[in-house]
C-alpha cells in the first residue's frame, strides 16, 4: 500500500516520504514536518493513535487517517484526537487524492476568524449580524443552530465527530447525548438544505459525526 | 433392655447405699444417714437423668424407713417427728434429684448442639470450598455418615446435576445394600407425593437380614431435588430424634449447594457462549482485516493506473502492475489457507504424496516468497546429498511457506531468516529461524490452535493465526511432527520432521 500510494502520490506531484513503523513516523516527523499526513491507523509495530497525539502536540497539520471497515470507533477516536479526516480501506485512489487536496487548500487559505461573512454555495452567512440566508431568502435560526452551523462554516470540510460538536456548542460537560445533535442537525438541515433528505452541506459520516462539505471553504 | 437400665440404676445406687449404712450403723447417729441417700440419688440424678433420679429417690425414701426408722422392717413410723423428716427426705430427694438431672440434661444438649453445630458447620464449609459438585457432596455424604455412625448414607440427585448417586459407606457390603435398594427406590417412586421428612423405604438386604432404609428428602424453596438415603447400623433399631433431625437439616444444607452448582453452571455455560460469540467476531474481525488490506491495496494500484491525468513512466505503471500481483498473490494465500483450515476441519486430508527433492522444494518456496522476505535476508542451509523424500508437494510447500511467512512478519527487517534441512535417522527435519521477539515457552503449544495470534505488549495483532494451525495438520498428516524450539535464543526456530522410508522399495 505504502509503495502504491508513493508511486501515485509523486506522479501527482507531491513529495512524498513513507514510514513504515511508528517510530520511524514520528521520527520522519519531527525531522521534517510535511504539509499533510495520511496515516495508516494500524500499524505494526503498535498505536497509530500515538502518531496523531504527537503530532497535534505540536502542530495542526491535516492528518488523513486510513482505516479498515467496521474500525468506526478507531476513526471516532483518531478523529477526537485531532485527525481531519478519514478513508475507509478499500478506496478509490481519486477519492483519497480528492481528499488531499481539499485539506490541503484549507491549509492555504486559512480561516482567519475576521471574516464578516462566509459564503459558500447558495448559502451565506453574516457573522456581525448573526444573520443566515440561503438563496437571498434570509433563514431564521435558534442561537443554538446558529452556533451548531457556525461551528460546522468554522470547520469546512473536515470530519467532526458527535462528541466534538457536543462539546463545542453545548459545552464540555457534554459528549455522550448525540440524540440532541441529530435533532438539531435534523431542524438546521431542513432550514438550510434545499432538500433536507439529500443534503449538499451537511453530509453525515455514519457512525462517526459530520461533515460540511464546501466548493469554496 | 436398655429401657429398664435407669430403674436398675437406681436399685443397685440404693442398694448399695443401704449397705454402707448398715456397716455405719451405730457408729453415726441415724437421722444423719439419709444424706448419705441424697448423694446416691444425686449420682443417678446425674449419670441417668430424671426418671432414674425419682425412682431412686422413693426407693431410698422407702429403704431408709424400711431398714433404719424405728420400728424397723415396718413401713410405719412410730415417731411424728421422724414422719416430718421422712418426708423432708423425699421432697430434698426428689428436688436435687430432679434438678441435678436438669442440668445433666442441659449439658447434654449443649454438648449435642455443639456436635451438630459441627458437623453442619464443616458440611457447609466443605460444599462452599469444593467447586466440583460430586466431590463436594461425596466428602459431606461421608462427613455424615461417620459423624451419625451410618453403616451407609447416599446422595441421589437429579441426573442433570450429578451423573451418578453418591453413595458413601462403612464398607462394601453396605455400599452394596444400599445401591440395590436405590435402585428399587428409583423404579417405585411416587411422583412428588411425599409430604414427611420420614419416608420408610423399601429394605436393604444385607445377608439374610432385611433392613429398613429412610429416605430424607433434599428440597430448596420447596421443591424436591433429590433425597438422601440412609442406612442405619443394624443394632440400631431407628435413628434418634436428633439424628433426624440433623438429617432434614443436612438434606437442605445440600440442596442449597445443588442449587449453587445449578446456577454456577448456568453462569458457566453463558460465559462460555458469550466467548464463543467474542472469538467469532474477533475471528471475523481479523479475516476481513486481513482480506482487505490486500484488496485496499490492489484497489489503489488499479486505481492509480486508470488515472488519466498523470502520464505514468514505464517504471511506474509496473510497480502498479507489480503491487498488483503481489498483493493478488497473499488475498490467494489467505483465501488459500481459511479453505485449507476447512477442509483439514471437515476431516478431508489425504496427503497426495509423490518423491520430491527437498533441495528444490525449499528453493521453491524461498523464490515465491520473495516478496515477502524481501526486507530480511534468507539463508538457506541445504545439505547436497539429500535423499528424495515423499510428501506432498503442495501441501509441505504450504507448511514452509506459513513458517517463512511468520518469520518474515514477526521479525525486523534487515534481519537474517534461516531455513534449514538436515536428515535425521528416520526422518527428514526442517527448520526455520528468525531474529524476531521469539515465542514465549509459555505459548510454544497454543500456537499451533486456530485462530491463536501471540499478543504482543505495544503492537497491533496481525494475521488471523491458521498458518500455524494449518502446517501442524498437515505435517501429521504425513505422520510428521512440527514443534517450537525452545532452545532458540535469539528468536524464533519452528522445526518439523517427516519420516524417510527406503526409496523405490
Amino acid at each position: 500500500m505504502v509503495r502504491t500510494l508513493r508511486t501515485n502520490l509523486r506522479g501527482h506531484g507531491f513529495q512524498v516520504e513513507t514510514a513504515e513503523t511508528a517510530s520511524e513516523a514520528k521520527a520522519s516527523y519531527d525531522r521534517r514536518p510535511p504539509d499533510l499526513v495520511v496515516l495508516d491507523i494500524n500499524l505494526p509495530d503498535g498505536d497509530g493513535f500515538e502518531i496523531v497525539r504527537h503530532i497535534r502536540e505540536r502542530s495542526g497539520t491535516p492528518i488523513i487517517v486510513l482505516s479498515a471497515r467496521g474500525g468506526e470507533r478507531d476513526k471516532v477516536s483518531a478523529l477526537d484526537l485531532g485527525a481531519d479526516d478519514y478513508m475507509t480501506k478499500p478506496f478509490g485512489i481519486d477519492e483519497l487524492l480528492a481528499r488531499i487536496r481539499v485539506a490541503l487548500r484549507h491549509l492555504a487559505r486559512p480561516a482567519t476568524g475576521a471574516e464578516r461573512r462566509i459564503r459558500t454555495g447558495e448559502l451565506v452567512v453574516d457573522l456581525e449580524r448573526r444573520e443566515v440566508t440561503v438563496a437571498g431568502r434570509q433563514v431564521h435560526l435558534t442561537p443554538t443552530e446558529y452556533d451548531l452551523l457556525k461551528v460546522f462554516l468554522t470547520n469546512p470540510n473536515k470530519v467532526l465527530t458527535d462528541r466534538m460538536l457536543l462539546q463545542q456548542v453545548w459545552g464540555p460537560d457534554y459528549g455522550d447525548e448525540s440524540h440532541y445533535l441529530h435533532v438539531y442537525v435534523a431542524r438546521l438541515r431542513r432550514k438550510i438544505e434545499t432538500d433536507p433528505q439529500a443534503p449538499k452541506h451537511l453530509l453525515t459520516e455514519p457512525g462517526v459525526g459530520y461533515r460540511l462539505r464546501s466548493e469554496d471553504l | 433392655m436398655r429401657r429398664f437400665v435407669p430403674s436398675l440404676a437406681a436399685l443397685v445406687a440404693v442398694a448399695v447405699t443401704t449397705l454402707l449404712i448398715q456397716l455405719a450403723v451405730g457408729r453415726t447417729p441415724v437421722a444423719n444417714l439419709s444424706m448419705l441417700y441424697l448423694v446416691a440419688v444425686l449420682v443417678v440424678a446425674v449419670a441417668y437423668g430424671r426418671t432414674a433420679a425419682i425412682a431412686a429417690s422413693i426407693l431410698a425414701f422407702l429403704t431408709f424407713d424400711w431398714f433404719f426408722v424405728p420400728p424397723t422392717h415396718q413401713l410405719v413410723v412410730a415417731d411424728p417427728e421422724e414422719v416430718f423428716s421422712l418426708a423432708l427426705f423425699l421432697i430434698t430427694a426428689v428436688v436435687t434429684g430432679t434438678l441435678a438431672a436438669r442440668e445433666r440434661a442441659r449439658a447434654n444438649e449443649a454438648r449435642r448442639g455443639e456436635f451438630e453445630a459441627t458437623l453442619l458447620y464443616e458440611a457447609a464449609f466443605r460444599i462452599a470450598t469444593e467447586p466440583d459438585l460430586d466431590r463436594a457432596l461425596s466428602a459431606v455424604a461421608e462427613h455424615f455418615r461417620a459423624a451419625l455412625d451410618l453403616d451407609a448414607l447416599g446422595i441421589e440427585v437429579d441426573p442433570e446435576s450429578l451423573a451418578r448417586p453418591v453413595i458413601a459407606a462403612r464398607d462394601d457390603t453396605s455400599r452394596e445394600a444400599l445401591r440395590s435398594t436405590g435402585t428399587e427406590l428409583r423404579l417405585m417412586e411416587p411422583h412428588g407425593t411425599s409430604r414427611s421428612v420420614r419416608i420408610v423405604g423399601p429394605r436393604a438386604i444385607t445377608g439374610d437380614r432385611a433392613r429398613r432404609v429412610r429416605v430424607v428428602p433434599i428440597s430448596v424453596s420447596g421443591n424436591r431435588v433429590g433425597r438422601l438415603q440412609v442406612l442405619p447400623r443394624p443394632d440400631v433399631a431407628d435413628l434418634g430424634p436428633s439424628d433426624e433431625r440433623m438429617l432434614a437439616i443436612a438434606g437442605a444444607q445440600l440442596g442449597l449447594a445443588i442449587e449453587r452448582a445449578r446456577l454456577r453452571k448456568g453462569a458457566v455455560d453463558a460465559e462460555v457462549l458469550r466467548r464463543a460469540d467474542e472469538l467469532k467476531t474477533e475471528l471475523l474481525h481479523a479475516v476481513s482485516h486481513e482480506l482487505r488490506t490486500p484488496l485496499a491495496s490492489i484497489l489503489a494500484s488499479a486505481g492509480s493506473l486508470r488515472q488519466r491525468d498523470v502520464a505514468w513512466t514505464e517504471r511506474e505503471r509496473d510497480e502498479f502492475a507489480s503491487a498488483i500481483q503481489d498483493e493478488a498473490l497473499r488475498l490467494d494465500r489467505v483465501v488459500g489457507n481459511l479453505l485449507d483450515l476447512s477442509r483439514i476441519e471437515n476431516g478431508n486430508l489425504v496427503p497426495h504424496k509423490a518423491w520430491h527433492d527437498v533441495g528444490a522444494l525449499v528453493e521453491d518456496v524461498a523464490g515465491k516468497m520473495r516478496p515477502i522476505t524481501a526486507g530480511h535476508t534468507v539463508r538457506l542451509d541445504v545439505p547436497e546429498d539429500l535423499p528424495p523424500v515423499e510428501l506432498d508437494y503442495v501441501e509441505i510447500q504450504q507448511v514452509l511457506s506459513n513458517l517463512v511467512e511468520n518469520a518474515a512478519k514477526f521479525s525486523p527487517r534487515g534481519t537474517e531468516i534461516g531455513i534449514r534441512v538436515a536428515q535425521d535417522d528416520g526422518s527428514m527435519r526442517f527448520e526455520v529461524s528468525d531474529h524476531g521477539p521469539g515465542i514465549p515457552a509459555a505459548e510454544a503449544d497454543r500456537i499451533f490452535a486456530p485462530f491463536v495470534r501471540l499478543q504482543r505488549a505495544g503492537q497491533a495483532t496481525r494475521g488471523v493465526g491458521l498458518g500455524l494451525a494449518i502446517a501442524k495438520r498437515f505435517v501429521e498428516a504425513h505422520a510428521g511432527t512440527i514443534w517450537v524450539d525452545r532452545r532458540a535464543i535469539d528468536g524464533a526456530r519452528v522445526v518439523f520432521t517427516l519420516p524417510v522410508q527406503p526409496s523405490g522399495g
